[in-house]
């Protein structure tokens, strides 16, 4: 044990929470222990070989359970190749292609599987795979996606307080909410007259924790007219809403900046500080948790950790000066320089620590903590949050400037366009930032902390769609290794 | 969020839906039109073929019956397949059926599936079903007895406590809410650290409209705050609890300060002298507290930051001397040094995976200094 790898605290008042807290925390503890000062290594190829599997041979019979997230199950794989470093043949573009677009329902949007009914989740999952294998033209299905109708599934599911339920019948609940607005900003069909009262409605499920809940209850007055209160939320803080609701809030921001009328408001001192409440201690390896008194689980590398990356966009933390050119800020991608830095406000040091120690599966594939089983969604998060911990990706001014002066409007444009495409492509590694743990060796691709793809697939699927050429990064900083 | 796990129901009929004769007269539909779907699922026979009837039906249209015991044996085998979910929805619809086989039905289910979304959902809509009707508050208090019930099975289940929030808001009724405060209270006794109960206490005491006898809220935030310190006292090192005094004084917008006298108790290292006091405001901690509770110490930092700030007098001078008596020296500059100190002592003893943060707040005081 490492002297400050305490136990959590009981006070000699042991509850259920208390118990399995312990047992985690000496099943943790055993994992540094077995690792003792050996560098962590992020054993890349074992990971591809399970990815490889499932892509290509598919899924056992357990997965069935997964029936209704086949678009999930590609994207999670896809993506994970591409924070891998791995790039695709061809002819297993085309399959994807091919496979994604089965899952297109004739009404619009996607569905879970071909023949099952539109639904939010599978729509972003769909979008964004085919953001990665996809292109312009016959076949390549970008151009096959039926935009129109897929707005006319957004709309079909919108609430009156601003929400949308994630299928016809189904459930409203903020992550939805986020595969919408994602869907939407990407395909160009991102319109007030869809998020009207949408950013109040995530303003209404953050709980007095600072957090977000699933979803919160509206309340109609005479009219009806929605009311402001109550509007409780319906649930309890929770990693994996906070990062959609936050995502979602940012990704409104254009909405919000035009808007003349009240504006819903978020606390974000709150926000900060559930959001660091939930990185677990030195004796949980510095993992996250999705809850208050919930155990660490490798999932909430990306819900928690990533959202970390949100925060400069809404005005916190935002002392230091970005887009300098100055050399001398560069460090090498080593540990020695790690106490040099910076002005994080979580310990991206330990995230990668518990990744690498507790999240890898040894036969391959990463995992919520040990002695669980890899699977395809804790692969994909686990190697999300690395890499959120790795790289600093952030909004440029130097960027969105040089967006906006190659800009090209159409006719009939709606006037938040441009704002919504510079927006979303002015994110960019800050230089001399990235930290790798275990060595250069263990280094992941950057991920666009609003959609989780690559800024290049950002890039390329939304200057498709907005018509626009995207030109060359022209500022970049000779990076240290990378 | 999704994850992968393995569910074979056991007592189902082994005839395939393409051995009966009942179904004969439908043609089973293929799931992909391509040969060679990538990442495909290995799934069982059963589910194969009950799925590509399924197909069949909903390209039909078909609401009938059988229908009903299709769907069923699909969501035993799957019951995340929303499609099926929302078709047999619609079936029941169309046959106006009655619901009582429907609500024992998936009263087995929840039970089953507790971590699935579709199962709360299709109770949501059942009970929308019984809302004008006559019988709506019985359908209600029913569905709280049988949350609390699934709720012993796993006690901090998402679904489950947003299910509960969902029914008392929606069936806004006095009688149904009257014993809910009770209920918190049972939760918390079998575990103080529940997050889930706290968060339910929090939107029964304050975001479900004023109830009868609770018109005075002064006297309702004096009962939370005097509630939660109790809890505090039996086991300090609860963020859970924490949390909810934060939220009871952000709520009714009381500043940090007034609880100081309670908050040093918890700040300062385990005194194993000290001696019981019964000072209801003050509930001491227990002899086997573990001190200094971070939260506490963060809390105390924050009051110093919002004095600081204020540029009020001190009223806590007495207190720092018998607390922090390292610090008293501080006192001549201003409050702010004396939560710098405390952030520091967080930073680097004793919360140090937070490091970062801690650091943050004291940039972030002196920049708004």
């Amino acid at each position: 044990m490492r002297p400050s790898q305490k136990p959590t605290p009981i006070d000699a008042f042991p509850t259920p929470t208390s118990h399995t807290q312990a047992e985690t925390e000496a099943v943790l503890l055993k994992h540094t222990l077995d690792n003792g000062d050996a560098k962590p290594v992020l054993e890349k190829n074992a990971h591809l070989q399970f990815l490889i599997r499932n892509f290509v041979q598919g899924f056992p019979q357990r997965y069935t359970s997964q029936d209704a997230s086949q678009p999930w199950l590609l994207c999670w794989i896809l993506q994970s190749f591409s924070v891998l470093q791995v790039g695709m043949d061809p002819n297993n573009k085309q399959r994807s292609i091919d496979t994604i677009m089965e899952w297109q329902h004739p009404d619009g949007g996607f569905g879970g599987g071909p023949g099952q009914s539109a639904h939010l989740l599978p729509t972003y999952a769909a979008v964004c795979a085919l953001a990665i294998v996809g292109r312009p033209g016959p076949n390549g299905g970008w151009d096959q996606i039926d935009r129109t109708k897929m707005y006319n599934f957004f709309m079909s599911v919108k609430q009156p307080d601003g929400s949308f339920l994630v299928a016809e019948h189904a459930e409203v609940d903020v992550r939805g909410i986020y595969c919408l607005l994602v869907t939407a900003t990407l395909l160009d069909i991102l319109t007030p007259e869809l998020v009207e009262g949408t950013a109040s409605f995530i303003a209404s499920c953050q709980t007095y924790e600072g957090g977000f809940s699933s979803s919160s209850q509206p309340y109609f007055g005479p009219g009806p007219t929605l009311l402001d209160s109550p509007r409780p939320a319906l649930g309890e803080a929770h990693g994996g809403y906070t990062y959609c609701a936050l995502a979602s809030w940012i990704l409104l921001q254009p909405f919000l900046n035009a808007s003349t009328g009240p504006k819903p408001t978020v606390n974000t001192k709150n926000l900060v500080r559930w959001l660091v409440q939930m990185q677990g201690t030195e004796i949980e390896l510095g993992g996250f948790k999705g809850r208050t008194n919930k155990l660490v689980d490798g999932c909430y590398s990306w819900w928690v950790g990533g959202s970390f990356a949100l925060l400069e966009s809404i005005g916190v933390n935002v002392n230091h000066n970005h887009d300098t050119n100055d050399p001398a800020k560069a460090k090498p991608d080593a540990e020695e320089s790690w106490d040099d830095v910076d002005d994080d406000l979580f310990n991206r040091k330990a995230l990668q620590e518990y990744i690498l120690f507790a999240g890898q599966h040894p036969a391959g594939g990463l995992r919520d903590k040990p002695p669980k089983n890899a699977d395809a969604y804790h692969t994909m998060y686990c190697l999300a949050g690395l890499s959120s911990a790795q790289h600093r990706v952030i909004q440029s001014p130097a960027r969105r400037a040089e967006l906006a002066r190659s800009w090209t409007s159409s006719a009939n444009d709606n006037p938040l366009r441009e704002d919504i495409f510079l927006h979303s492509l002015s994110w960019v590694e800050e230089e001399g930032t990235s930290k790798i743990i275990g060595g250069a060796a263990n280094r992941v691709n950057a991920t666009h902390p609003l959609f989780n793809l690559t800024v290049t697939h950002a890039e390329g699927i939304m200057g498709h769609f907005y018509k626009q050429t995207i030109p060359p990064k022209s500022f970049r900083a000779p990076g240290p290794a990378s | 969020m999704p994850s992968a796990s393995s569910s074979t129901p056991k007592d189902e009929p082994k005839t395939l839906f393409s051995e009966r004769p009942e179904w004969a007269d439908v043609q089973a539909l293929e799931q992909y039109e391509i040969s060679n779907p990538l990442a495909p699922i290995f799934y069982s026979e059963e589910y194969k073929d009950a799925t590509g009837y399924f197909r069949a039906i909903v390209k039909k249209g078909e609401m009938s019956e059988r229908v009903m015991e299709l769907t069923e044996f699909i969501i035993r085998h799957n019951p995340a397949h929303y499609t099926v979910w929302q078709y047999r929805y619609k079936t029941l619809l169309a046959l106006q059926s009655p619901l009582e086989a429907e609500i024992k039905l998936m009263d087995e289910l929840a039970v089953k599936f507790l971590k699935t979304y579709q199962v709360w959902h299709h109770r949501r809509l059942l009970l929308l079903l019984q809302r004008d009707s006559s019988n709506s508050f019985s359908a209600a208090a029913k569905e709280l007895a049988f949350v609390a019930q699934s709720l012993k099975a796993d006690e901090k289940n998402y679904h489950t406590w947003s299910h509960r929030q969902w029914v008392l808001s929606q069936f806004d009724h006095e009688d149904l809410c009257a014993s809910e405060l009770d209920f918190v209270d049972d939760m918390l006794n079998h575990d103080v650290r529940n997050n889930s109960a706290w968060h339910h206490r929090f939107f029964v005491v304050f975001q479900s409209g004023v109830r009868e006898g609770e018109e005075d809220r002064a006297r309702v935030v004096k009962r939370e705050l005097t509630y939660t310190k109790q809890n505090i006292s039996l086991a300090p090192n609860n963020p859970s609890a924490w949390n909810y005094l934060r939220g009871v004084l952000d709520y009714s917008k009381m500043p940090y300060a007034q609880l100081t006298s309670f908050v040093n108790l918890y700040a300062v290292p385990t005194d194993s002298d000290v001696i019981d006091i019964v000072d209801l405001d003050n509930p001491p901690p227990s002899k086997d507290a573990q001190l200094p509770c971070v939260a506490a110490l963060e809390f105390l930092a924050d009051i110093y930051e919002k004095r600081g700030k204020d540029d009020e007098e001190y009223g806590t001078t007495a207190a720092v001397e018998v607390y922090f008596p390292s610090f008293l020296h501080f006192l001549e500059s201003n409050e702010l040094i004396l939560s710098k100190q405390v952030w520091k002592s967080l930073a680097h003893e004793h919360d140090t995976i937070r490091q970062k943060y801690w650091e943050y707040r004291i940039r972030e005081a002196l920049v708004n200094a």
